[in-house]
């Protein structure tokens, strides 16, 4: 531990080339925790009181207790390279040996992927954590891809290398062949989602880019570490020496000779310079040949403190290991070596990250770094503080410098230049630094930094920017990768406590990026989260903590969505209340592809109309002026239906269109068949009406109509209902595998791969699960398997609920939507059509 | 029978005493208030005709038309309209159920004075008036300028516009019917220097001089009561005039504006030196 003051972190902060802000990001139980700690022992800047604990970056006690992280949390580390020579390879011109890292440990359960997006959102780099046996799992691929969206640089630690030499007993050979395996395996996902500024990011030992180790025995290394080593003692260039002690490079000890193909008795230079020290102390410690082990300790230069001699096995070898190659060391080196500073990536990350015109005095700030700039700073996400029902904003400062009392714009989420919704102009209490489970106040902080910000939290729902500048735009709202899909609803269990219970459900909403809170009109409250356990952590916390109060929770249900399967059989007409106004729709499903384009960002509703037109006429095949005439998204503006103007020359239709608009958002919001959200309809106006008098066609007018005239074009068009899907892959022994297929058909879930790990008796099973199926799918498929098969679910898709038409009763669609609408309390019967249509 | 009965436009005294004997042996006496409102409050009404009254607020009328109509094939119900019922309202739709009912239900009108008559006592001309528009509250991103548009078509014949302004009784607040819920908003009614402004406004997006800060125009507040009152002079002058409580509406002069007309409303003028030069500049003789 370093003890720096904060007026020492805040120097640091001055230099934007010495920064590094970067995440941690793994698939879970691949021992990011761990091997954080590791950092945050030998470099985290402000010591806690209780620091040397296991999981440092674990600040809640049941991520303690369970052992997996659920918020990510952010910890200041101080690094220096131990050659001042080293900075000569920092591809941008570094002067001062000390580094500013800000480090995010970020969960590795897919239920919790949106606080990764969080954490990658505010970093440059990404700290990749694979596992040596397991490889590459569903969420080291979904996080990479997620980091590489962001345009965030990856370098990759292959962990737990102890538990391969000590479990498995592997050769050196066949650890080699195991770590090139998952370094394809990382680089195959890596090059798929190639981003041509970004360039080529792919890692490799001979580079650096990779470390190899073990977290929880404190060690790590880099073939640059040995390369430096062996540079001397060969007295070859370290970078020529680097290139040899990757691949297929064998040196011949005899003939002093390196060649290319391996020859007998002659050993790859990998396995030759660094597996076979790391072997031979394994070797050594782990079958009690004392004196061997003296000597090689002598030989390696590796000091022992008194009490330290007389320790034998496992613990010997820890503290051998941690003093022979340190983690931090090779962790250090790597991060800023090859990590961007933020001067470099936020050049790069600035049309990623901003939603305005890439020359405005906002971009470019950013794109300098600039702590003069106006303030752009992103709130990604909100800390609880000790204060209860109050939080910390947590964020970046991009441009500009965030300072205590300084008056800045609130932009949320819906926020657009030029208007007042969604804003807020305040003054930030307080700035302070984060770190882990204490926070330091700090006078200011300028662009290229992470922070807390104390007084913003009423202001902003869960994200949001903070500017100075009155022209700014947003920076782009974060994507998550998770959909919230199963809900449960709560009550109080003594109605007294109904008050407590509706401020906790505000307080729950503020403190994760992903939950879902609504009250239905029935007046019921629903927590919606991505997976059981993210629901379960987030009922929890709400009854435990945000309102503090005994609860009764109902079973888990899903969020289905209402879409169209058919066109309608008939332009649906409603007319307004007054009679004078009528609008004609009709509703046609959209193709799968848009929709998905849409809900993944790849179509958006704030791209400009032109290029979105494009878009949908190249890779749609729609109509380009069609295209060119969506009048929005929804539901929420950004949803995936469109209302398109289809109409010719009505007069005042463009001062209907707000009051149409609206009306679209409500209808998407809550379908007609069983007020769930709609998905994938595209609905056209064909033809209008109107009053010539602008005072009898307002919003009171039109709202409503248009609410009704799009719902009876859905009844019109074959309404179907959609459920969601669960990805689900499971790591299972061979034996076990028959219990899978058993469990998965039972609840209507499909394998679609399945494929054997090289080197390994594990396959991994790759299946589809309706997410309605998936509750309890756990205890089921670990009885079924005798506990061998361990299984992550995340959403992957919505498809079409089979087994017939949703209006009608005796189908499975028809009783789940009566039972949904039974629940919300509405009358269980689909209306019909009639009910909104009107007849000419 | 159904009896749409004119109101007039100040106070419970303006009913004719045909309409005074038809409510006072009605069965059911319903009064229409979100299209225009009287002076009075309702129970000065009631105790004048010494009945009660049914208020029929907009969503009655609209939606819940079956409960007004109900008996009325029998029995007799008045239906109360502010002014004159067919003028400047949306009730020929409360007429044509009446008449699509089966079997259909005989309505008779009893008309009254309105805005669209009472308004020549400003001076102006009832037969230069050309359209007649309503400006409605402008909100953040509702700014609907379409009346710009009839205006200019007047004014290239030479007509005054009447312009109404817009009235909100018991409106629901359009943020929250979009999540489907329905709250009213308090009332607010539209002043002469607001309707001004917003003209002014749209001048300022369409620029074809025809809402332009020295066009002239005549205020009128409360027109038929003993405070009634009346005042003319620029739309610049009146985006800044005070005419009291409601209700108010405007006026824009045509070029058809007469030399009786003229001679008559500046007397009426804010500032009268300005109305004379500016009338006889752009005006006199141009019609």
């Amino acid at each position: 531990m370093v003890n720096f003051t904060v007026e020492e972190i805040r120097g640091l902060m001055d230099n934007p080339v010495n920064i590094r802000n970067m995440s941690v990001i793994a698939h879970v139980d691949h021992g990011k925790s761990t091997l954080t700690d590791s950092l945050v022992q030998r470099a985290g800047i402000i010591s806690a009181k209780n620091a040397g604990a296991q999981r440092y970056t674990d600040t809640r006690p049941d991520e303690q207790e369970r052992g997996v992280t659920i918020k990510s949390t952010a910890i200041s580390l101080y690094g220096s390279l131990v050659d001042d020579e080293d900075l000569k390879d920092i591809p941008i011109k570094t002067e001062k040996n000390d580094f500013l890292v800000n480090l995010i440990d970020s969960p590795g359960h897919v239920d919790f992927s949106s606080e990764v997006t969080a954490a990658l959102r505010v970093t440059d780099g990404a700290l990749v954590v694979v596992d040596t046996v397991e490889g590459v799992c569903v969420q080291t691929e979904t996080v990479l891809r997620q980091a590489l969206g962001e345009r965030i640089k990856p370098v990759v630690i292959i962990n737990k290398v102890d538990r391969a030499l000590l479990e498995l007993q592997v050769s050196k050979e066949d650890l080699y062949q195991n770590f090139s395996r998952v370094i394809e395996s990382v680089n195959v996902v890596i090059a798929t989602y190639f981003d041509k500024v970004l360039g080529d990011v792919q890692v490799y030992p001979d580079r650096g880019t990779i470390a190899f180790g073990s977290g929880l025995h404190g060690w790590a290394f880099t073939v640059r570490q040995f390369a430096s080593r062996y540079a001397k003692k060969f007295g070859v260039d370290k970078n020529k020496m680097m290139q040899r002690l990757w691949g297929d490079n064998f040196f011949n000890a005899k003939t002093k000779k390196w060649v290319k193909t391996p020859e007998e008795g002659v050993e790859r230079a990998f396995n030759q310079f660094c597996l076979d020290p790391i072997f031979r102390i394994f070797d050594c410690i782990m079958n009690f040949k004392k004196e061997e082990t003296a000597k090689l300790i002598e030989k390696l230069e590796i000091k022992l403190a008194g009490d330290e001699k007389d320790l034998e096995g496992k613990q010997l070898l820890k503290v051998v290991m941690r003093k022979f190659l340190p983690a931090a060391d090779a962790l250090m080196e790597m991060m800023i070596l090859h990590l961007p500073s933020p001067a470099v990536a936020q050049k790069y990350r600035m049309e990623t990250l901003y939603e305005g015109p890439p020359d405005d005095e906002s971009a470019i700030g950013i794109r300098d770094c600039d702590p003069k700039g106006p303030l752009m700073c992103y709130v990604s996400k909100m800390v609880p503080t000790s204060d209860k029902g109050r939080f910390y904003a947590f964020g970046r400062v991009f441009s500009g410098t965030a300072k205590s009392g300084m008056k800045v714009r609130i932009q949320g989420p819906n926020y657009t230049p030029g208007k007042k919704e969604d804003m807020f102009m305040k003054s930030i209490q307080r700035t302070v630094l984060m770190m882990g489970r204490v926070t330091e106040p700090i006078e200011d902080v300028p662009a290229g930094n992470i922070l807390g910000l104390v007084g913003i939290d009423q202001f902003l729902l869960k994200s949001g920017t903070l500017t100075t500048s009155e022209t700014a735009h947003n920076l782009k709202v974060m994507k998550f990768s998770v959909s919230p899909v199963v809900q449960r609803s709560v009550e109080v269990k003594n109605a007294n406590d109904l008050p407590k219970l509706v401020e906790g459900l505000k307080r729950l909403s503020k403190s994760d990026p992903c939950v879902l809170v609504m009250i239905t009109d029935s007046g019921e409250h629903v927590v919606a989260g991505a997976g059981e356990l993210h629901l379960e952590i987030c009922l929890k916390d709400l009854e435990e903590d945000h309102a503090g109060v005994p609860l009764r929770i109902s079973d888990p249900v899903v969020q289905y969505r209402e879409t169209v399967s058919g066109d309608s059989r008939m332009t649906a007409l409603s007319k307004s209340p007054n009679k004078h106004n009528r609008l004609y729709v009709t509703a046609t499903p959209l193709a799968e592809e848009v929709a998905k384009d849409i809900e993944s960002g790849k179509i958006n509703p704030r791209d400009d109309f032109k290029a979105r037109a494009r878009i949908l006429a190249d890779d749609h095949g729609w109509d380009i002026t069609d295209a060119r005439k969506i009048w929005c998204f929804g539901p929420d503006t950004n949803g995936a239906n469109l209302l398109v103007d289809q109409t010719k020359a009505v007069q005042y239709l463009n001062e209907i269109k707000d009051s149409v608009v609206s009306g679209f958002q409500w209808a998407t919001k809550e379908g007609p068949v069983a007020e769930e959200p709609m998905r994938s309809v595209r609905f056209n106006i064909m033809d209008v009406t109107l009053h010539a008098d602008a005072i009898h066609r307002g919003g009171g007018q039109i709202i409503p109509t248009a609410r009704r005239v799009l719902y009876a074009a859905t009844l019109l068009a074959d309404p179907g209902l959609m459920e969601p899907v669960f990805l689900v892959e499971i790591q299972v022994p061979e034996q076990a595998m028959g219990g899978i297929y058993g469990v998965l058909t039972r609840r209507r879930g499909h394998v679609f791969e399945e494929a054997q790990r090289p080197g390994t008796p594990l396959f991994n099973v790759k299946a589809y699960l309706p997410v309605n199926e998936s509750f309890g799918f756990n205890a089921d498929l670990r009885s079924a398997t005798s506990g061998q098969a361990f299984p992550q679910m995340v959403f992957d898709h919505w498809q079409i609920l089979p087994g017939g038409s949703p209006l009608d009763k005796t189908t499975m669609p028809g009783k789940i939507v009566e039972d949904m609408r039974k629940r919300k309390g509405i009358k269980p019967e689909v209306p019909g059509y009639e009910n909104y249509y009107d007849k000419l | 029978m159904l009896y749409i009965i004119g109101l007039g436009l100040a106070d419970e005294r303006d009913v004719s005493v045909k309409g005074l004997e038809i409510i006072r042996r009605a069965e059911r006496v319903y009064l229409e208030a979100y299209t225009a409102i009287l002076l009075v409050d309702q129970s000065q009404l009631e105790s004048y005709y010494g009945r009660p009254i049914i208020l029929a607020d907009r969503e009655m009328v609209e939606s819940k038309s079956d409960e007004i109509l109900s008996g009325a094939l029998e029995k007799d119900v008045a239906f109360l309209v502010v002014g004159d019922p067919f003028s400047a309202t949306t009730h020929t739709d409360l007429a044509l159920r009446c008449r699509q009912h089966e079997p259909s239900i005989p309505t008779r009108t009893l008309p009254n004075a309105s805005i669209l008559t009472a308004v020549g006592a400003t001076g102006l001309s009832l037969y230069s008036f050309g359209q007649t528009v309503s400006m409605v509250f402008f909100t953040d991103t509702w700014k609907p300028s379409s009346f710009y548009d009839r205006i200019a078509e007047n004014a290239s014949l030479g007509f005054h516009t009447l312009v109404l302004l817009d009235i909100k009784v018991k409106e629901p607040d359009l943020k929250a019917l979009a999540r489907g819920k329905i709250v009213y908003e308090p009332p607010r009614f539209m002043t002469v220097d607001q309707c001004a402004s917003q003209m002014i406004e749209i001048e300022g997006e369409r620029k074809q001089g025809v809402c332009a800060n020295g066009k002239l125009a005549v205020g009128v507040a409360r027109l038929g009561n003993a405070d009634q009152q009346i005042i003319a002079g620029t739309l610049e002058e009146l985006a800044s005039a005070d005419l009291g409580r409601p209700l108010h509406s405007l006026v824009l002069c045509g070029t058809k504006m007469h030399d009786m007309e003229w001679e008559y409303v500046r007397e009426f003028a804010i500032d009268q030196a300005k109305f004379d030069s500016i009338w006889k500049a752009e005006y006199a003789g141009k019609g």
